[in-house]
């Protein structure tokens, strides 16, 4: 038998609904958010086998179970992996059920963190998780430690009152910024604006996530809206991470902000506050800062760019994050979200 | 020859290897993944390594996901994947490329 691959378009209702059919049969969730995707089909046409991509990862993919045992999942991630690497993407993630990890262990994969009976997630380098986990290591320090993981999209008075609090209360603060890009601030000024905001604290250690942390492959749900029990999987998927990378800093505790806004976020805080000390992590949730009855959150900044002039976020914002919307590239920040249809994180 | 941009050559099918070859600051690295890794190992590295000298290349990330090719195959998938990383997509000297290969 011979079968020949063709990208299945979102705009294909047939292709559509045979791979909803296949991946169903399968038992594989359908990932909503997907960039590109793939069906090798059968010399009678019938779509046999079907993987996606979103990002750097490969997703969604399945072999109709009458057809296992070919080497057909071979076919489809060989292509995969190629259009990945046309897309400039040659460090590869996979997003998998937990029981089938063997089969892309063959086909140059390596497990880095599980959520047991669920799903397991690998990488294409032998040693690429561990690499990273050495590089923060040589950031260690003595004494008790605490982490924070933010977006900072962009940085405000309530994230610097939350790295204030882990900052007093520990002797050092690793505080990593979401490196994926992702939002409408680009990484590098929204690194730049919590650096700068962060300057007068001495004992604050800023890092990137990498692609190890609330990143599109880890948690694609946490940028483009999915549904509860995909977020709550992922979110545990991204905690297992998380608890390799504190272990290798040392760090004992985890600083975040109650959530009282945005869907994802609160229900990733609510999984934290189970999931961390299982792990020997103490998770603390610091209430909101306020400002005039109403918790400061980056949403409502962005709301209001979007709804009037500069001026209305300055009592939200530290002075440095206020003067970056007075240089070019803050400016073209600005237009970009007065054109987007929304800008509050669901 | 220098390695310019990430490159790949190959499929994950049987009798196959995939070939990626990424830029390096120093060295070679070399990465082996092989059903047949414990029989063919070193030899398959030793193919690798020799066509990579062969072609003039000191520097770079090489990640092997051997099928259980042949020589033959992991010499020409190696090669295609150094021309598409230094750019070089036309008047390959296909069969001309120096091999340092011992036993010819």
């Amino acid at each position: 038998m011979t079968y020949s691959l063709s990208r299945i378009f979102p705009s294909d209702r047939r292709g559509q609904a045979e791979l909803d059919r296949l991946l169903t049969g399968e038992h594989i969730r359908r990932d909503p958010n997907l960039d590109y995707t793939v069906g090798l089909y059968d010399s009678n046409h019938k779509l046999v086998a079907t993987g996606s991509t979103f990002g750097n990862s490969l997703r969604c993919l399945a072999v109709d179970s009458r057809y296992q045992g070919e080497g057909l999942m071979a076919q489809v991630v060989s292509h995969l992996v190629s259009r990945q690497m046309t897309q400039g993407h040659s460090h590869l993630f996979i997003y998998t059920k937990s029981d089938k990890t063997a089969i892309f262990g063959d086909l140059g994969f390596y497990e880095i963190a599980r959520v047991e009976g669920e799903v397991a997630f690998m990488e294409n380098r032998r040693t690429g998780f561990a690499d990273f986990l050495s590089g923060l290591s040589a950031q260690r320090r003595a004494g008790q430690c605490a982490a924070l993981v933010m977006n900072c999209n962009p940085f405000t008075l309530g994230h610097r009152h939350l790295v204030e609090q882990a900052a007093a209360q520990n002797d050092w603060v690793h505080l990593f910024v979401v490196s994926e890009d992702a939002s409408l601030f680009p990484f590098a000024d929204r690194f730049a604006l919590v650096k700068a905001g962060c300057a007068h604290m001495p004992n604050v250690i800023l890092h990137e996530t990498g692609s190890y942390m609330i990143s599109s492959a880890v948690f694609p749900s946490y940028f483009l809206e999915d549904d509860e029990s995909a977020i709550a999987v992922q979110a545990r998927l991204d905690l297992q991470l998380f608890g390799s990378i504190a272990r290798s800093l040392g760090v004992t505790r985890r600083y975040v902000g109650d959530e009282p806004f945005s869907k994802v976020t609160g229900l990733y805080n609510r999984i934290m506050a189970d999931e961390l000390p299982a792990a020997g992590i103490d998770c603390i949730v610091i209430p909101r800062k306020e400002q005039d009855g109403l918790a400061i959150s980056a949403s409502h900044v962005r709301q209001l760019i979007k709804e009037g002039p500069i001026e209305a976020i300055r009592p939200l914002v530290p002075p440095t994050t206020y003067d970056y919307f007075f240089t070019e590239a803050g400016q073209a920040v600005v237009d970009k979200i007065r054109t987007a249809n929304n800008v509050i994180h669901y | 020859m220098k390695i310019e941009v990430a490159a790949m050559a190959g499929t994950l099918e049987s009798s196959d290897v995939q070939i990626t070859i990424e830029p390096a600051e120093q060295g070679l690295s070399l990465s082996i993944s092989s059903s047949v890794l414990g029989q063919y190992g070193r030899q398959i590295k030793r193919v690798v390594l020799d066509t990579l000298e062969g072609l003039g290349v000191r520097h770079g990330r090489v990640t092997v996901v051997d099928k259980g090719a042949l020589d033959c195959t992991i010499r020409a998938r190696v090669t295609c994947a150094v021309y598409r990383s230094a750019g070089i997509t036309h008047s390959i000297p296909w069969g001309e490329v120096p091999v340092n290969d011992p036993s010819r």
